[in-house]
């Protein structure tokens, strides 16, 4: 018997689970067209198309809350869905008020929701069904729904289509009876052969089975409802209760306007856009990266067959070694394909991220008094979806730093000579393998003089003598640093800009600060594609191997050692128009270098931050998995990850943002007389003598 | 005696002592091939190897231990320890035998004992003429009291 239950408890928990997914899903919907939502208050008439979406929306958000017994959401979808319904027959025009009152909701669905997968007592939301209600009566007092919902998943309340409801018409005119059984399987009744499938067939013997839903009581039991008419006497069930089969006359409703409600909604659920296309698939993340990790595997599977084939090449007559050669060729290809696709399934939109941060403007909005015109692009841009969520904190970090604390109230924009409404600008774009998503405001831009104060104050000297825009992201990174003494509302959420910092390059990527005091901000966040598999550069430092992401090299240039100037200890380069701040590498890693004879550098960054790293040699170009540092004692500056080349051995890899900001360090006197700006398709791979590096 | 009454453990020895690990936290043992080394990591960190695809770090418990380091040769060997999540390779000078250890046998360390390694001690064992040190895992892989060099950044 125990046994039993437990499987139905695994069922039913698979079962929330995807019910959580499904919401996700059919909130961030509604999220985005609540925002396009907002633009027809107090318009009469609605984009038809919008309103069915968010209709369907919260429609199924509705069932689904119904099906597994979160009543909380069910009844607030309810009220949502009315309002919609309203909305939809023109009965009542679209007022902020409405806007505010459905994005709220969304919200308070969105709480709801994670309450119960959390398992903690979900807020009240009665206020929030009051004003709802309220919107109702708005629009035409008569039409009021009735409060349906209050017994979430009462089967009263269960929406038949319109079909459904003729067919019962139908039935009930030809003078049958409508009933409603209940169900409650256990394992006794089972063990007597009674189950949902002997009762329903029983049920079909009486009559016509109009409907049947399963329904989740409070404590977890699932019992089914079954609406039947029958033209059979009650006394033919009525010993059925015996069998745990209950039951009550269906009391039809009159002039139902839930009813109503499913008329339309009959559209939608029809013949109309299905719910939830039938071919897509979804996928467990951790499914995904195990995929991921199988394709990683057999990259270094190919390293190595590689490496046999090319000694094997010495030994084979010429047709056999071509042959082989051309397989080993067509693996790699294959292999490259294999992992695109693997790759591009792990890729999802930006959209979903941005209407979120839209969403936060809102209510920053409302909170300050401000005026803020949101201007978005690159919203199709795909990103990977473990990177997208790391980064989800992060980036509503600063779009509320760049409302809150950017842009100025409207009074203060108008004596300045700026339009009453702010602009914040979310972007987003590729290029590469790398994806960049810009935060920026025309607001007060970042005062490094009041920054540098505050570092004082607050005992961060060491950047005293810093004051250029380089180093002033530097220093609010700092963790701890806030330039307000009270953490406010809006920016005190625990995410300051170090995290905003931190997850970025723990990410592989790297922030980065433009502003103009008085003309605004730009935080540029650079982040790979994807995160386990990439192309590096291999290098050689001190007789050491390691690797560099390809995509984090600007350019590799040969260096000559007597072209090396040395400026108050600071080595530099003449590089384009200007000079390039050399960062040792051999030195920094505490290894022993030679200076004397001709090296490379690598080109990190580009523009005013180019710093070059000093290596002995280039030694080619591969294709490496990235494999993390878990462990605290090896996490050293300077190195992001490690790698496999096929052999067995360690490599590192480089950290090329760190080592840059290492080096700038370095040079913080100097780096400003660098003034250079390289133009940016110039970079060439410079042949370090092996013949296999490609431009 | 039964099987509740003993424990069982890794024996390995370290600059001529023989001491015990607790056999669960011990993944695996390998030869030490190619180590790559981490710059500015702690001093006692060798470097980082591949152990069933997770780099891994290799500490020398020579090191670790504020013994002088020795080269290693064909007797020296990686003991992987797999230990509240993390998994740490530990150089020693040798490590072949696994033993089962009556319950009743394993003692306190004396409180006499100091320096370096009697921090790591949590137990002693004498098996017939030997005298085996037990180390608390724990403590051994608590790193937090060495600090990492910084960068030269000249």
């Amino acid at each position: 018997v125990s046994k039993e239950e437990t499987s139905d408890d695994i069922c039913f928990a698979e079962f929330l689970d995807d019910y959580y997914v499904e919401c996700e899903e059919h909130l961030a919907v509604s999220r985005q067209s609540l925002l396009a939502l907002e633009s027809f208050v107090d318009h009469p008439h609605i984009d038809r198309h919008l309103l069915d979406e968010l209709f369907r929306s919260f429609h199924s958000l509705k069932g689904l809350s119904a099906m597994v017994g979160v009543h909380e959401a069910e009844q607030l979808a309810h009220q949502m869905e009315s309002y919609l319904s309203v909305l939809r027959k023109e009965q009542s025009q679209l007022t902020a008020t409405g806007v505010d009152s459905l994005i709220e909701g969304v919200k308070t669905l969105d709480q709801i929701i994670v309450s119960r997968r959390e398992n903690v007592q979900p807020r009240d939301i009665r206020p929030l069904l009051v004003r709802l209600e309220s919107l109702l009566t708005a629009g035409e007092p008569s039409q009021v729904p009735s409060e349906t919902g209050t017994h979430g998943g009462d089967p009263n309340a269960w929406g038949l289509s319109t079909e459904k409801s003729a067919e019962l018409a139908a039935a009930l005119q030809k003078g049958a009876r409508a009933w409603q059984f209940t169900f409650t399987p256990s394992p006794v009744l089972a063990g007597r052969e009674i189950n949902v499938n002997t009762v329903r067939q029983r049920l079909q013997k009486i009559g016509d089975l109009i409907h049947a839903a399963p329904h989740v009581k409070d404590h977890g039991q699932i019992s089914f409802v079954f609406l039947v008419t029958s033209l059979a006497e009650e006394e033919t069930f009525r010993f059925w209760q015996q069998d745990g089969l209950t039951y009550d006359a269906y009391e039809a409703p009159i002039s139902p306007p839930v009813n109503e409600v499913k008329a339309d909604s009959a559209l939608d659920a029809g013949t109309g856009t299905p719910l939830a296309p039938s071919n897509i698939v979804r996928v467990d993340l951790g499914r995904l990266d195990e995929l991921m990790r199988l394709v990683g595997e057999l990259v270094i599977s190919r390293s190595r067959l590689d490496e046999g084939v090319k000694r094997a090449g010495t030994k084979l007559p010429a047709p056999e070694c071509r042959a082989l050669q051309e397989t080993n060729q067509a693996i790699e290809r294959q292999l490259r394909d294999l992992r695109e696709g693997v790759m591009r399934v792990r890729l999802v939109p930006v959209r979903d991220v941005f209407a979120r941060m839209q969403f936060v403007v809102r209510d920053l909005i409302r909170e300050s008094g401000k005026k803020v015109a949101v201007e978005l692009s690159g919203q199709e841009t795909e990103i990977d979806k473990y990177v997208v969520e790391r980064m989800m904190d992060p980036l509503l970090h600063l779009v509320r730093n760049a409302v809150s604390h950017g842009l100025e109230l409207p009074k203060e924009r108008e004596a300045q000579g700026k339009s009453s409404e702010g602009k914040l600008f979310l972007r987003a774009s590729t290029t590469g393998e790398t994806i960049a998503i810009e935060v920026e405001d025309d607001g007060r831009g970042l005062d490094a003089q009041a920054i540098l104060h505050r570092a004082q104050a607050t005992g961060r000297t060491s950047f005293a003598e810093e004051n250029e825009t380089i180093t002033l992201l530097d220093v609010i990174c700092t963790p701890g640093f806030s330039t307000r003494d009270e953490a406010d509302r809006a920016s005190g959420r625990g995410v300051g800009m170090a995290v905003v910092r931190t997850v970025a390059e723990e990410l592989g990527g790297s922030v980065a600060l433009d502003t103009r005091p008085g003309f605004g901000a730009k935080f540029t966040i650079q982040l790979p594609l994807t995160l386990a598999i990439a192309d590096a550069l291999i290098i050689d430092v001190g007789g050491q191997m390691f690797a560099i992401p390809q995509a984090s090299v600007h350019e590799v240039i040969q260096v000559d050692p007597k072209a090396v100037t040395l400026l108050e200890n600071n080595e530099l380069v003449p590089y384009h128009n200007g000079v390039l701040p050399l960062l040792r590498l051999a030195n920094f890693f505490g290894m022993s270098g030679h200076t004397d004879t001709t090296f490379f550098a690598l080109v990190i960054n580009s523009g005013l931050s180019a710093v070059g790293l000093t290596v002995d040699r280039v030694l080619g170009l591969r294709e490496i998995v990235v494999r993390p540092l878990t462990d605290a004692v090896i996490r050293v500056p300077g190195v992001s990850g490690a790698t496999e080349l096929g052999d067995g051995r360690v490599v590192l890899i480089l950290d090329a943002t760190a080592l840059a900001r290492a080096a700038r360090k370095q040079t913080k006197r100097n780096w400003a007389t660098a003034a250079c700006d390289p133009p940016a398709d110039t970079a060439l791979y410079v042949d370090a003598g092996r013949g296999e590096l490609r431009p | 005696m039964t099987n509740t009454d003993t424990k069982t453990f890794i024996l390995f020895e370290l600059s001529g002592t023989t001491y015990g690990l607790c056999s669960q936290a011990v993944q695996q043992m390998e030869m030490v091939e190619q180590i790559t080394p981490v710059p500015n990591a702690p001093l006692f960190v060798e470097g980082v190897v591949f152990s069933r695809g997770q780099v891994v770090p290799a500490i020398n418990l020579r090191r670790r231990f504020g013994f002088e380091k020795k080269p290693h040769d064909l007797k020296t060997r990686l003991v992987v320890v797999a230990h509240e999540g993390r998994t740490i390779g530990l150089i020693v000078d040798a490590a072949r035998e696994f033993v089962a250890i009556p319950t009743n046998a394993i003692q306190p360390p004396p409180e006499a004992i100091s320096g370096l390694s009697g921090k790591y001690l949590q137990s002693i064992v004498r098996l017939g003429e030997r005298l085996v040190l037990i180390i608390d895992v724990d403590e051994v892989l608590n790193f937090s009291d060495f600090s990492v060099p910084a960068p030269n950044v000249a």
